[in-house]
């Protein structure tokens, strides 16, 4: 399919859309063998989009992609606090050609975790998203955590990175590994210590980071966050965020800090050529300060507001500032939310500055849901001729049964890109949960 | 390399000082692998029912409140430990956003869900080229290794 996998021969000739399939039919076999019948969630979504685009020479394409996501999460297997969770999905196109080849898919997620009812002992087993220290990668390969009764922890992992490249020439990593040290103090402190390590296909796509993290909580609801990343690889800070936060209870949280990032530094090991020169200056480094209002003045009603400005070492692409205000009413038991924002972008540069105002509403009687969502934006500098983007999106569904629910989105697009687009999606999803408990 | 061989030992030795010196993994109890009751709709507030420190996370379940201060920088406390997530999130709710080679965005998903924060709203192939040249950090952490076909057009 033209896509280089990190992995073996295995996942290279077995189809993602395959999988899913054969998944998704043992699964239940499997889980209903070995585990508690209160203890699998299932989760099939099926959405067939369509829509049309007129390519260069006036050839109109039509698509109309179908794809199936599969989740599949069962607990208490043997009677052990061991689960196993299954996430893939897969397209075919039944209309022109969508994306690269006619088919496609991802195997996303297959992995056993054992989590012991006490003392945060866990492990992990197979292809999972970690976030642990330095790392925020998925891999193919294992975790493992513990913390002992004095508060001090442990986690290790290894494995090989999954990772995609269009970077030309690329090969994706081999291995990556690392560990994090940590204290914890509950309800007072985190800190910690990471370390990771990852063997690209060529000594410039190495990725040797050292990171440090700490949360600390210093007077009642004032709470101290830290992040900072080396790359050791690159000799250069990655990347690190501070931040101050007050949440004296739920209906009010505010937040400030700092945030920057050398590009050098943490993209070094980027697979997309987005990411390098001479899409970017590998030289830039980027400096934001950051403040955002989470507050829920009246029962029901939450004002948002947030201001972030970021400076560049570089005068291509220049300084910016945004701003975003919103106002959101929850209503029906919290099932409906009504809302309305606008963002501010100010730039040195022309090229980047517009503005982006937002209006959605939903609308759940019993078994049917509505919902619209307009959004206008207006770009400082034309594009292709034009500074407004409109678009607007309209829902409809209805809950057939408790584990079945079927839905369409109708979205109206007029822009830079497009003068007059229609885009239909019907959405089939089925959720069946043979647990008391919630998972989303 | 000497600097890294000796990092790396170092490392090594207290990996292996807090696996055998430190006394037994805590009894303290741990966070249950599934929330043991049904959420409620809407963002999740855990004040609504628990009080001061969560057990397993170690932290005030006020910290973990879905306010929108808490989704944008939610990625601080999960690089901390994702057993406290794990508890009322399938890890597909994650790989959601965190995608490998995702091919529909997020909100063209979940449509249906106009209250849901989620990034690329509008045709984003044309905003994307600001939000990109000004914060092109938060666009890597899901698109830094990702393969994308509509990505392939432009950056090739």
């Amino acid at each position: 399919m033209g896509i280089r996998t990190a992995g073996g021969i295995l996942r290279k000739n077995l189809s993602p859309a395959f999988i899913v399939i054969v998944v998704s039919l043992l699964l239940p076999a499997l889980s209903a063998g070995s585990a508690a019948a209160g203890d699998v969630n299932l989760s099939s979504k099926t959405y067939l989009l369509g829509y049309e685009r007129e390519l260069a020479g006036g050839q109109t394409d039509r698509y109309a992609p179908l794809y199936e996501y599969l989740s599949a999460d069962a607990a208490n297997l043997g009677g052990h606090p061991l689960s196993m969770h299954f996430y893939g999905w897969g397209r075919a196109d039944l209309g022109d050609q969508s994306g690269t080849g006619k088919t496609s898919g991802e195997f996303s997620s297959f992995f056993l975790e054992y989590q012991d009812p006490h003392g945060n002992a866990q492990g992990k087993l197979g292809r999972f998203f970690l976030t642990e220290g330095a790392a925020m990668d998925v891999i193919d390969g294992v975790f493992v955590k513990g913390t002992s009764s004095v508060g001090l922890g442990v986690s290790l992992y290894g494995g090989v990175p999954v990772e995609y490249t269009i970077l030309p020439g690329a090969q994706t990593a081999d291995s990556i590994y690392g560990g994090r040290v940590f204290y914890v103090k509950s309800g007072f402190a985190e800190i910690g210590a990471s370390y990771l390590k990852e063997n690209g296909s060529t000594s410039d796509l190495d990725r040797e980071l050292y990171g440090g993290d700490l949360w600390v909580r210093v007077a009642g609801p004032v709470e101290l966050t830290a992040q900072a990343y080396y790359n050791d690889s690159a000799s250069e800070m990655a990347s690190q965020r501070y931040a101050v936060r007050i949440v004296p209870g739920a209906a009010f949280d505010i937040s400030a800090g700092y945030e920057a990032y050398n590009y050098k530094g943490l993209f070094r090991s980027a697979l997309n050529p987005a990411f390098v020169f001479p899409a970017l200056d590998n030289n830039d480094k980027v400096q934001t300060i950051f403040g955002i209002v989470d507050w829920e003045f009246r029962p029901a009603w939450t004002l948002e507001v947030s201001g972030k400005n970021i400076r560049h070492d570089n005068s291509d692409p220049g300084d910016a500032n945004r701003g975003e205000v919103g106002l959101r009413y929850a209503y029906n038991n919290k099932k409906d939310v009504a809302g309305i924002s606008a963002a501010f972008v100010s730039a040195d540069q022309d090229e980047n500055e517009y503005q982006q105002y937002r209006a959605f509403a939903s609308y759940s009687p019993e078994k049917l849901r509505m919902t619209l969502d307009g959004l206008y934006t207006h770009y400082k500098q034309a594009i292709n001729g034009t500074n407004n983007a409109y678009q607007v999106v309209a829902t409809a569904g209805y809950q057939v049964l408790a584990a079945l629910q079927v839905s369409g989105n109708l979205t109206y697009t007029q822009g830079p890109n497009f003068e007059n687009d229609y885009a239909g999606l019907v959405r089939v999803s089925y959720d069946l949960g043979f647990s008391t408990g919630g998972k989303k | 390399m000497m600097r890294r061989a000796h990092a790396a030992n170092i490392l090594g030795a207290t990996l292996l000082a807090l696996l055998f010196g430190c006394s037994a993994v805590s009894q303290s109890p741990s966070v249950p692998p599934k929330h043991p009751e049904e959420l409620p709709a809407g963002r999740v507030n855990c004040l609504e029912c628990h009080e001061n420190v969560s057990t397993g996370a170690l932290k005030p379940y006020a910290t973990f409140s879905h306010s929108g201060v808490f989704i944008r920088s939610h990625g601080t406390y999960a690089r901390q430990g994702q057993n406290l997530c794990s508890a009322c999130h399938a890890p597909a709710f994650c790989r959601t956003c965190h995608a490998g080679k995702e091919e529909i965005k997020p909100n063209t998903k979940m449509g249906d869900r106009p209250d849901r924060m989620l990034p690329h709203r509008g045709d984003y192939t044309v905003t994307h080229q600001m939000d990109g040249r000004l914060d092109p950090g938060s666009c890597y952490r899901c698109h830094g290794n990702k393969n994308d076909v509509k990505c392939k057009q432009c950056h090739r």
